[in-house]
């Protein structure tokens, strides 16, 4: 299963690091990453992964992390995702 | 104006030891090195009590053996490099078992990070997936932000680790401009919601066979009063897992004893059969669950967290509260159950599958010695140790009647923790009584603090079950490698208590279990920091022992392929 993640991360050293180390740490395969930052810094990051476990728990892991501002989750939107192919 | 700021001009080393003063903190762990002198040297005039290990590891250790036993911040401290790669075991100890602990290590000065200097590492990137947060400081004009924020984060929700990484020239620095440090607010919990708590009520009025099922998350959650209370109100059997032990006094009478894979068969057929699993701050670890599939496979789940993670994580929860776990069960405290028949059916299975201590023979019995132990000790008494068969013994046969006095390594599973934890704990507690019960594997991986115990004169004592082997590796081997013993030969162990007498700290070997009695009251009577060297079988097993990947309701009490007994499964007798 497919899912797409949007987060705000903070401009801190080692965010963007911290973010997708817990996405595979907990079991889930990056597919697509895209990451622009905004003009206060922040990044706005689009994650596209796949893993048969459930998104729900990795969208609170990823809450939990200190860097991480919001969290949304949708169902595979790979043509979402741009910039890097899916 | 405090010690650290009255004697000299404040460099950002000085603003550091302000900081943790400010904090409340009085003792730290650590050993000095090159890119931490300016924070050594900031110590000369500060008010803190630096406790010098021998190894960064005893430092970590130590500073989580201090938060476990307190609930305070624990803080050590290593220079780089090597020093702050020491510190890693540590660290993710207190990770996965949620100690609050801030831990500062030094850095080579920031124009040099990234240029591979002398003992330049990158722990801030090592340790990133073993801390709750991590800072690397850039410039000393962060320091008031990045030091409140840490002790915040350790302190705040679910607690943890979190590492400051100082590059040498924050420490050096001026930092005469900075305000003086100011502890941030730790925001409480949500309460949870009213109508979950409406639903949960509901199903325990309704439920025919309830257990309550609680962790280590009930003390952490500052919650063991309110747990006592709703248990003590509804009357439900209870079941606790390793780090929940204590959270209700091992002799009440609704304790069924620790679940899992060497837990008391009382509490694994209690919840194997139940219809109802009430869980408070724990997490369905897989030493708890045994094989998750077959888990409490009749029951539905209420599950009490401060962490809305842990909530569905591994198993589906039908009413969810997350959130503030001391208001979650004061709201159920109104909760009746009048499952009258189960109760009873639970307290006569207690009764009849209690634990037995008539082994036959005159070698000493670990388990009847730390059932002793537990009973001639104080009440308060803080007992720590360290991980394997003796780990278990003493879950299995010490009453604990707090979970902060049961120091135990449980979800990382740290060889060498009990020594530094102990330690740690004593300075804590000072006027406690403070047992350390450690395996001859263990004690070798961090016997180096018997250095800094003596130096200290930390009345710590040392319970030193010796079976000149691997013991768990070695039952395991027994049991599921069909006894191919490979590398767990420890017969070429030193005179532990002749070591012991070497660095100054007196110590007795015993290996009749006539000597047991008097060997203990002489332990415990003994001023400052003593030691007693208990030789036992090699063959003790720890039983009962769930296989792994087996349910909990298949329960070995000994090794089949020694006997005739078969894996027991399924119902209780009735």
């Amino acid at each position: 299963m497919q899912y797409r993640l949007d987060l705000i991360v903070k401009p801190a050293e080692g965010a963007l690091v911290r973010v997708i180390g817990m996405v595979e740490r907990r079991g889930f395969v990056p597919r697509a990453v895209h990451a622009t930052p905004h003009a206060d810094g922040r990044w706005c990051l689009q994650l596209l992964v796949e893993s048969p476990r459930a998104i729900e728990t990795l969208r609170h892991q990823l809450e939990k992390v200190y860097d991480c501002e919001s969290v949304s989750v949708s169902a595979d939107a790979r043509d979402a995702v741009t910039g890097v192919a899916a | 104006m405090n010690a650290t700021t009255a004697t000299a001009p404040r460099n950002g080393a000085r603003w550091i030891a302000h900081a943790l003063e400010t904090e409340g903190v009085e003792t730290i762990f650590g050993y000095p090195g090159g890119t931490i002198m300016p924070f050594y040297d900031a110590l000369v005039d500060s008010t803190l009590k630096h406790i010098l290990v021998r190894h960064e590891q005893g430092a970590a250790l130590a500073a989580n053996g201090y938060a476990r036993a307190s609930g305070k911040v624990g803080v050590c401290v290593a220079t780089s490099g090597p020093g702050a790669s020491n510190l890693v075991t540590g660290i993710a100890d207190a990770m996965l078992d949620s100690v609050p602990m801030v831990c500062l290590t030094g850095q080579v000065a920031t124009p040099l990070i990234g240029t591979d200097a002398f003992q330049e590492l990158d722990v801030f990137g090592m340790t990133m997936p073993i801390v709750k947060h991590s800072f690397l400081v850039r410039s000393v004009d962060d320091l008031p932000r990045v030091m409140a924020e840490a002790f915040r984060i350790a302190r705040e929700g679910r607690p943890g680790p979190v590492l400051v990484d100082l590059p040498k020239d924050v420490q050096v620095n001026d930092a005469s401009h900075l305000p003086d440090h100011v502890p941030a607010a730790v925001q409480p919990p949500p309460a949870p919601a009213d109508a979950a708590l409406a639903e949960a009520l509901a199903a325990i009025a309704g439920a025919e066979k309830p257990v309550v099922y609680g962790g280590g998350g009930i003390a952490l959650a500052g919650a063991v009063d309110a747990f006592r209370q709703f248990v003590e109100a509804s009357g439900i059997p209870t079941v606790l897992t390793l780090r929940g032990l204590g959270a209700l006094p091992a002799n009440h009478a609704n304790y069924l004893g620790m679940l899992g894979m060497h837990g008391t068969r009382a509490a694994n057929m209690a919840v194997q059969e139940s219809d109802l699993l009430i869980v408070v701050g724990a997490r369905f670890d897989d030493r708890a669950t045994g094989k998750l599939a077959e888990f409490a496979p009749f029951a539905r789940v209420i599950h009490l967290d401060a962490d809305a993670y842990e909530i569905s994580k591994l198993r589906t929860a039908d009413i969810a509260i997350p959130g503030d776990v001391t208001t979650g069960l004061q709201a159920l405290t109104s909760a009746r159950s009048t499952c009258d028949a189960w109760k009873a059916r639970c307290a006569s299975h207690r009764e009849r599958f209690g634990f037995r201590y008539d082994a036959p023979g005159a070698d000493i019995y670990a388990p009847a010695l730390l059932k002793r132990l537990s009973e001639v000790a104080p009440s308060d008494t803080i007992i720590a140790c360290d991980v394997g068969q003796h780990q278990m013994w003493v879950a299995q046969h010490c009453k604990f009647n707090h979970p902060r006095n049961h120091l135990t390594s449980g979800a990382l599973g740290t060889m060498g923790f009990g020594l530094p934890a102990a330690m740690g704990a004593q300075f804590a507690c000072p006027d406690r009584t403070v047992v350390l019960v450690s395996g001859d594997g263990s004690f070798m991986m961090n016997v180096q603090e018997l250095a800094t115990i003596a130096r200290t004169r930390m009345p710590v004592k040392i319970v030193l079950l010796d079976n000149s082997a691997l013991g768990m590796v070695r039952q395991w081997q027994e049991l599921f490698f069909a006894e191919r013993y490979s590398e767990i030969d420890l017969s070429d162990n030193p005179d532990f208590a002749a070591l012991a007498k070497v660095f100054g700290i007196p110590a007795r070997r015993i290996d009749q279990r006539d000597q047991v009695d008097d060997a203990l009251a002489e332990l415990l009577a003994t001023p400052g920091p003593a030691m007693l060297h208990v030789a036992i079988d090699i063959k003790a097993n720890v039983w009962p022992l769930v296989p792994p990947n087996h349910a909990n309701s298949s329960m070995l009490e000994s090794n089949p392929a020694k006997t005739v007994t078969e894996p027991t499964s399924h119902a209780i007798p009735a």
